[in-house]
């Protein structure tokens, strides 16, 4: 009884001295409060750049494919045909490739000029990633709204342009926004790729604990376990606004 | 009703596939200022797809249509300015299910007329209260029966003052027990001197409403004459057995 009182009292004491040199002493839990903000700064910088890339990109998409058959031919049909294609390539070569090659390739051959802004570049590569995605998104959701809400805001003498921004767009973006928010919540995890260009966010942060006292266990458990939080409560914010969303139709 | 029609088509054709599918097929039709012009025929005879070219929906493959002077499937016209005098009712109705119906029947007339917001709204209500709806301006389309959202698509395409109204079938998809109130928003409009072109199923309002009715019957137009000539006295064959069909 003693014994086993006593072994107990070895593990507690380890865990608490592991505790303590893992977060605790020189402040070595302000390595994981950084790296947080640097995740949360990337996803956010990201999530904007990529709603408003998936945005023009979803317009061209849907515009050539709801239009191109009808247009006479002419200057502007060129023009649509060629922004669908350059959108196409981009759909195809950002999903078609992982995206730590995507960020290794912005980090190491495209933005070497300013590469010491770490957290710019992982902004842009994780953008670019996003908008491929965030397009996708936007577009199946234009692509289910009733084409009679189209013929509707023409018949009224709106433009194409003026239809899709006060009639197809709000709605459309009402109908994905959950799939946007999930996207986000992808996004906050997909960012812990961004220690391989050693921009210093919560993975990291867990890291360069782990070099510091040679222990794995309690710096990588508590970054798995500050992800977790964080997606749970996003998810629970998600699930909220779409049960919202769902009965401001009714 | 003047000498000059408002809309004048003519020789209108429409093909799919190229002319495998003959939707249209050159027709021909002068719609005067303050008429009620009712087109019936069996499903699958074009009359939707003529209505539709009238604001250019449709794209019609050749012939051509004027609206007040102007042709409308020619290159340099600018459709949207000539929609704006041209209102159309749905057969879904198609009211926009993100806004109020308030919003719903201003935001034409203030983006497209530059009408300020006060003004515009106090037109809608004006409007609401001729179809007995002015208590539902802040309610949401989902909240609304089929009759009203159809009274509400009639007065959303009025708060633009269009010159002509299209009316797509619609009554079509209305419960039976509410036809009767968007026909008669329809009769009132007709009473006032509104200038109409209905497609529809309703042979007692065509026959009550309708100064021409118009019979088509695959792409062409078979008959055409006053509600006594076509439903009392026609000689044409393919017109009577759907009369007799329909009545």
């Amino acid at each position: 009884m003693y014994l086993y009182q006593l072994a107990i009292g070895d593990w507690w004491n380890d865990l608490k001295d592991t505790f303590t040199l893992n977060f605790i002493d020189d402040d070595r839990y302000m390595l994981l409060v950084k790296g947080l903000g640097n995740t949360f700064l990337v996803t956010l910088g990201a999530t904007i750049l990529g709603i408003l890339l998936g945005v023009i990109v979803a317009l061209v998409r849907s515009t050539y494919d709801k239009t191109a058959l009808g247009m006479r031919p002419g200057a502007g049909k060129v023009v649509l045909s060629l922004l669908n294609k350059i959108a196409s390539l981009y759909l195809t070569v950002i999903r078609g490739t992982p995206v730590l090659v995507q960020l290794m390739i912005a980090y190491f051959v495209i933005f070497v000029s300013i590469a010491q802004h770490k957290t710019i570049v992982a902004i842009i590569a994780f953008g670019i990633n996003s908008g491929a995605y965030v397009a996708e998104i936007i577009r199946s959701g234009i692509m289910s709204i009733d084409p009679g809400q189209f013929e509707a805001g023409r018949s009224l003498g709106f433009n194409y342009a003026q239809t899709m921004l006060y009639i197809i767009i709000p709605q459309a973006l009402k109908n994905v926004l959950p799939a946007l928010a999930n996207e986000f919540i992808v996004l906050i995890k997909e960012t812990s790729v961004s220690c391989y260009i050693g921009l210093h966010d919560l993975t990291k942060g867990g890291e360069i604990i782990r070099s510091r006292t040679y222990t794995a266990f309690m710096p990588l458990l508590a970054v798995a376990l500050i992800y977790l939080v964080i997606v749970m409560f996003f998810t629970r914010l998600v699930n909220i606004l779409e049960r919202r969303l769902r009965n401001s139709e009714r | 009703m003047s000498a000059d029609p408002i809309i004048s088509v003519n020789k209108l054709k429409k093909y799919y596939n190229r002319g495998a599918i003959k939707a249209l097929d050159g027709v021909s039709l002068d719609i005067s200022k303050g008429e009620v012009v009712v087109i019936i025929g069996p499903s699958g005879s074009g009359k939707s797809t003529l209505l539709r070219s009238l604001n250019l929906l449709e794209i019609p493959t050749s012939g051509s249509i004027l609206f007040e002077g102007n042709d409308i499937t020619s290159r340099g016209t600018d459709i949207n300015k000539l929609r704006q005098k041209m209102g159309m009712v749905f057969q879904h109705f198609n009211l926009f299910p993100h806004l109020t119906i308030m919003d719903n029947m201003t935001l034409g007339p203030r983006k497209l007329l530059g009408i300020p917001r006060a003004e515009a709204e106090e037109n809608a209500r004006r409007l609401l209260a001729k179809v007995a709806l002015e208590d539902r301006a802040g309610a949401y389309p989902s909240q609304l029966s089929g009759g009203q959202k159809q009274r509400i698509a009639i007065v959303r395409a009025l708060a633009m003052k269009p010159d002509v109204l299209l009316f797509d079938e619609p009554t079509s998809a209305l419960d039976p027990e509410m036809v009767g109130e968007v026909l008669d928003v329809m009769k009132d409009l007709a009473r006032e001197g509104m200038t109409m072109v209905v497609v529809t199923h309703e042979m007692g309002f065509a026959r009550e409403v309708g100064h021409r009715i118009i019979f088509m019957d695959e792409g062409r137009k078979i008959a055409e004459g006053t509600p006594e000539e076509i439903f009392e006295h026609t000689e044409n064959e393919r017109l009577k057995t759907f009369l007799a069909k329909v009545l």
